[in-house]
């Protein structure tokens, strides 16, 4: 009886199969709160992009905006964008951080989860690094001070491609 | 009666653990406290945690049903435990945990150095694998995780001048453990700061080598938990367990089993991004326990550290 619940117990484990890994990242579309234009992520095929989820409750996400901001200006956007979503439930919240610390990237309001489910959010910060045919290519779960210099080199590997 | 409780707390402590996404969470086996912390807390695919700790229990309290009686027999029991642990996300909604133990018993009878009695070695190892098929986002306030495990009696008997000696001094139950487990969290907030946590847990005990059963276990708790910026964390929980009689051959033991009901506080200060540390105690409420006369927990606490990759 013990010896055939152990087995069981493993065969379970056995048969749990990771699921393969995502590769295009998921389209969405909609309007920047901080800059009003409208955004469609396949209006950036050709560019590298990078995806960012962040809150106004998320205490290293309001430390990587203005980080990312910094580096875009360093990178230029020739061939590479950011874009930025805000998953408050109030998105005043959202826009309160920014009037404060405003970004030149949009950042779209997703209060309801449309995109962040796709995305398969479930802690924050967390962001995607897009290549220029919109694919996946790295995602980052956390963010320190300091991060965004091997996210720089990693976008400017990119850019050559 | 004693490795019941410790059990229990094995199992409770686990439980513990799993229930709470904030705080890790400890649990102690038969025999002895023994397995300490699993963080079971939901992760994402490809998460990985070790942790070690270590948890005292301090077994001098004396009660006759729900009574307390003064024991005027000089008696002193208790018993340390020392668990490592791990956990890794196979999926988003797949993870496996096991613990292995290390346990010391240490009881005294008497003011004779004969009445003192120690006894130490690896204890149970306890495997739990878990599905979740709800976890809290963002944009979700729910989680439900369900999990199917075992107690695998991995230690070996410990011998008294030549005699194996009493169940409740052994590191190991000796004996396989069906577990099963849920758990329920709801978040008060989006960001998951403040949570309600439920869970449930029963286990069902095998015969060990000597023909002694422990009785099953089931137990149910509710607390919460709050994490205080990005550092410090807390829980409260209220845990009810109750434990059938154990058997021998078959035959009912006296004095065995009963129901109680404890407090489980805990600290957490997370040391780094990876490390966090967790201080965690356990107080009897109420209790009511079979038969005349048990020894049960008076107090237990400890502390877990907790590192992930």
């Amino acid at each position: 009886m013990a010896s055939r619940f152990i087995k069981a117990l493993c065969l379970v484990l056995l048969l749990v199969q990771v699921a393969p890994a995502r590769e295009s990242a998921p389209f969405f579309s909609g309007a920047a709160i901080n800059t009003g234009q409208q955004i469609s992520l396949a209006d950036y095929k050709g560019k590298v992009v990078f995806l960012d989820f962040w809150a106004s409750w998320c205490p290293p996400c309001l430390a990587s905006l203005p980080a990312y901001d910094r580096m875009r200006r360093e990178i230029g956007t020739e061939g590479f964008e950011i874009i930025a979503i805000n998953v408050d439930e109030h998105t005043e919240d959202g826009l309160a951080f920014l009037e404060k610390h405003p970004v030149a990237y949009p950042v779209l309001a997703d209060r309801e989860g449309g995109i962040g489910i796709l995305y398969g959010i479930r802690t924050l910060p967390h962001s995607f690094l897009l290549d220029r045919d919109g694919r996946i290519v790295a995602s980052y779960r956390s963010f320190k001070a300091g991060d965004e210099i091997s996210l720089k080199q990693a976008i400017e590997k990119l850019l050559e491609q | 009666m004693i490795i019941r409780i410790l059990k229990f707390t094995i199992l409770a402590l686990l439980l513990q653990g799993l229930q709470s996404p904030a705080l890790a969470a400890t649990c102690s086996c038969a025999g002895v406290p023994l397995l300490t912390s699993i963080d079971t807390s939901a992760t994402e695919q490809g998460d990985f945690f070790i942790s070690y700790s270590t948890e005292y229990h301090q077994i001098s309290d004396l009660v006759a049903g729900s009574d307390d009686v003064r024991d005027e027999t000089g008696r002193d029991r208790n018993s340390i435990s020392q668990v490592i642990s791990a956990s890794y996300a196979l999926t988003d909604r797949w993870s496996v945990s096991a613990l292995i133990s290390y346990v010391k018993h240490n009881r005294t009878i008497g003011s004779s150095i004969f009445g003192k009695e120690t006894t130490s070695g690896v204890g149970d190892s306890v495997i739990l694998i878990r599905y979740t098929p709800l976890f809290i986002t963002p944009f979700s306030r729910h989680e439900l995780s369900l999990g199917l495990g075992a107690r695998i009696p991995t230690g070996e008997d410990s011998f008294g001048s030549g005699f194996i000696i009493s169940e409740d001094m052994q590191p190991s139950v000796g004996a396989l453990g069906k577990i099963g487990w849920s758990s329920y969290s709801y978040a008060f907030n989006q960001a998951a700061s403040l949570l309600l946590n439920a869970s449930a847990t029963y286990t069902d005990n095998d015969d060990n080598d000597r023909k002694y059963a422990f009785g099953n276990e089931s137990s149910l708790s509710l607390g919460l938990s709050q994490s205080i910026g990005t550092k410090f964390g807390y829980s409260a929980a209220l845990r009810y367990r109750s434990t059938r009689t154990d058997h021998r051959f078959g035959f009912a033991i006296p004095n065995t089993g009963g129901e109680w009901l404890d407090f489980v506080p805990a600290v957490q200060y997370s040391v780094t991004d990876n490390l966090k540390l967790t201080l965690f105690g356990r107080l009897p409420l109420t209790r009511d326990l079979n038969g005349t006369l048990q020894f049960t927990t008076s107090y237990s606490y400890g502390l877990s550290l907790t590192y992930g990759f």
